[in-house]
């Protein structure tokens, strides 16, 4: 995977963007995609203060709608803050955005109440500090309910009321990101696909007479060539060539999704050299004062953890003649590296099935490569 | 409510060091590391990286409990480096992966731009605007009107 990976975008809107990686590895194409549902900071509504609620639907049902609305977060890593990070004690304009809705219906009609009712308030909190360099960096709508200045953007439905009925509310929005809660998450689906003519027989097809009627061929199979009737089973073959459509609630555009996808996977790992250095000149003094200086917020300690440990924590651990190859069948072994001890059989390309999307973080749990008898993923 | 908070799911606690290494006693150049509040998304890539390099013997992770945030990797080297070197070199790797792909999304994003796609505010109208109402004004509607009048007979304001 020395190579450098091959980019081509086929369709770019502002809220979607489809392209074809191509020449990068299964793991990684598969952690982009996750990167970009689970762990990019946006705006939603997380607590709710209802003054009044004469409407058929009770509070909770009403502040979980509340809480799905998508809400502008343009550059939001950078211009608010966690409320965990913050040095105030409830929520502040630093940390938290302000929305309020108070509609009462008069006519004898229903009437729909929708996320363009709710009104951004200046924080109460707000000229008593200076505006923070997090407030400067906000876009104006920053906040706001998606598309709410906007013609011709259709608003989101909260709730219906009738004559008489009232609903006033007060939403203290907050930062977060998807592992915390999916209203968070700024993608509304990434599909994700490779291998539209199942050549690698990652998965296999249910049918009931014929599979290939019962089957038809996406879109993504007009990108490759179909297998060839008399075409022998090629298993050393690895997945090359993805296919994406990153879709996003409208919250932040395709565009940063894609960025900041990528700038937070590789912080991840910086954070992870960054630990592993931490670690090695540990070893070698281990006096070093810990803490300060650390990059990305994260931790860390200068305590060794090098040398002997004791080893707690291994608890699934097989030996190599019992667990060690379990799973790993011969055909694939293979693969990547060149020279591999006996005992450890390895599945380098194995895991995901041939076609899969997934629409939401929440549903599927996270996606996870498959395991081995022994617990390991390799 | 008794329950942890969600973020220490993905947010190290205080004075947590990030990842702690330990060496294997029985296999030569092994090494097991634990990195904390990390998951597949990380784990998976790394494995992936490693196997790449010629100087891997073996390379799996796993995540010992879903509940649990963290995983284990288990890395042998054939003893030219040690495992937690090569794991920073293949960190550095996938960094640098990493950053050919933003530049490549960089240019096209442009491009796409330039096209008269659907650039940040070109599209205004067009990603979001529809003509077609899917839920109703209930005002525009003279069926619900009609409705909504009657039924004012059986209200006691």
């Amino acid at each position: 995977m020395n190579t450098d990976p091959i980019l081509r975008i086929r369709e770019y809107q502002r809220d979607r963007v489809n392209f074809v990686l191509e020449n990068v590895d299964l793991a990684f194409a598969n952690s982009l995609r996750r990167v970009m549902m689970a762990d990019l900071p946006t705006v939603a509504i997380d607590l709710v203060e209802i003054e009044a609620n004469t409407t058929v639907l009770p509070d909770e049902f009403i502040a979980h709608r509340l809480g799905m609305i998508p809400l502008v977060s343009t550059n939001c890593d950078v211009a608010m803050r966690y409320t965990r990070d913050c040095n105030c004690l409830e929520n502040c304009a630093f940390c938290s955005i302000i929305l309020s809705l108070h509609v009462t219906c008069n006519d004898s009609v229903t009437m729909d109440v929708t996320s363009h009712h709710l009104e951004l308030q200046p924080h109460p909190d707000q000229g008593i500090e200076e505006a923070g360099e997090e407030q400067v960096k906000r876009v104006e709508s920053f906040g706001s309910p998606i598309g709410k200045n906007e013609a011709g953007v259709d608003p989101i439905l909260i709730c219906k009321i009738r004559k008489g009925q009232e609903l006033k509310l007060r939403c203290i929005a907050k930062k977060g990101i998807a592992k915390e809660h999916a209203k968070w998450s700024p993608c509304s689906a990434v599909a994700f696909e490779y291998d539209p003519h199942n050549k690698l027989r990652h998965t296999s097809y249910w049918f009931e007479t014929d599979e290939k009627a019962e089957w038809p061929l996406g879109e993504n199979a007009r990108e490759e060539e179909p297998t060839r009737e008399d075409e022998p089973f090629d298993f050393n073959a690895k997945p090359n060539k993805f296919y994406f459509d990153v879709e996003t609630d409208g919250s932040l555009g395709a565009q940063e999704v894609v960025m900041k996808g990528i700038a937070e996977l590789q912080k991840k790992l910086a954070s992870l050299v960054w630990a592993l250095r931490k670690v090695r000149s540990g070893e070698n003094d281990m006096d070093m004062p810990s803490g300060g200086d650390q990059p990305s917020g994260d931790q860390a300690t200068a305590a060794s953890n090098g040398g002997w440990g004791s080893g707690s924590d291994s608890a699934g651990w097989g030996n190599p003649t019992s667990g060690g190859g379990g799973g790993s069948t011969g055909a694939w072994g293979g693969g990547a590296s060149p020279s591999r001890s006996g005992g450890w059989g390895s599945n380098p390309g194995a895991g995901n099935p041939g076609i899969w999307s997934s629409s939401s973080p929440a549903a599927g749990g996270w996606g996870s490569p498959s395991a081995q008898a022994n617990g390991w993923n390799v | 409510m008794n329950a942890p908070n969600r973020y220490e799911l993905y947010v190290l606690d205080e004075g947590e060091a990030p990842v702690e290494v330990n060496e294997d006693t029985k296999i030569p150049n092994a090494a097991t590391i634990k990195i904390l509040k990390q998951d597949h998304t990380l784990g998976n890539m790394l494995r992936g990286q490693l196997l790449s390099m010629p100087q891997v013997l073996f390379a799996g992770y796993k995540v010992p409990h879903p509940l649990h945030p963290h995983f284990l990797l288990k890395i042998q080297t054939d003893g030219t480096s040690p495992p937690d070197v090569v794991l920073s070199e293949a960190c550095n790797q996938l960094i640098g992966t990493l950053s050919s792909l933003e530049s490549q999304f960089k240019r096209e994003f442009s491009f796409k731009e330039v096209d008269g796609g659907a650039g940040a505010g070109g599209a205004a109208g067009g990603a979001f605007a529809t003509s077609d109402d899917p839920y109703g004004t209930g005002t525009s509607t003279s069926g619900a009107g009609a409705w909504g009048n009657n039924r004012d007979d059986y209200l006691d304001f």
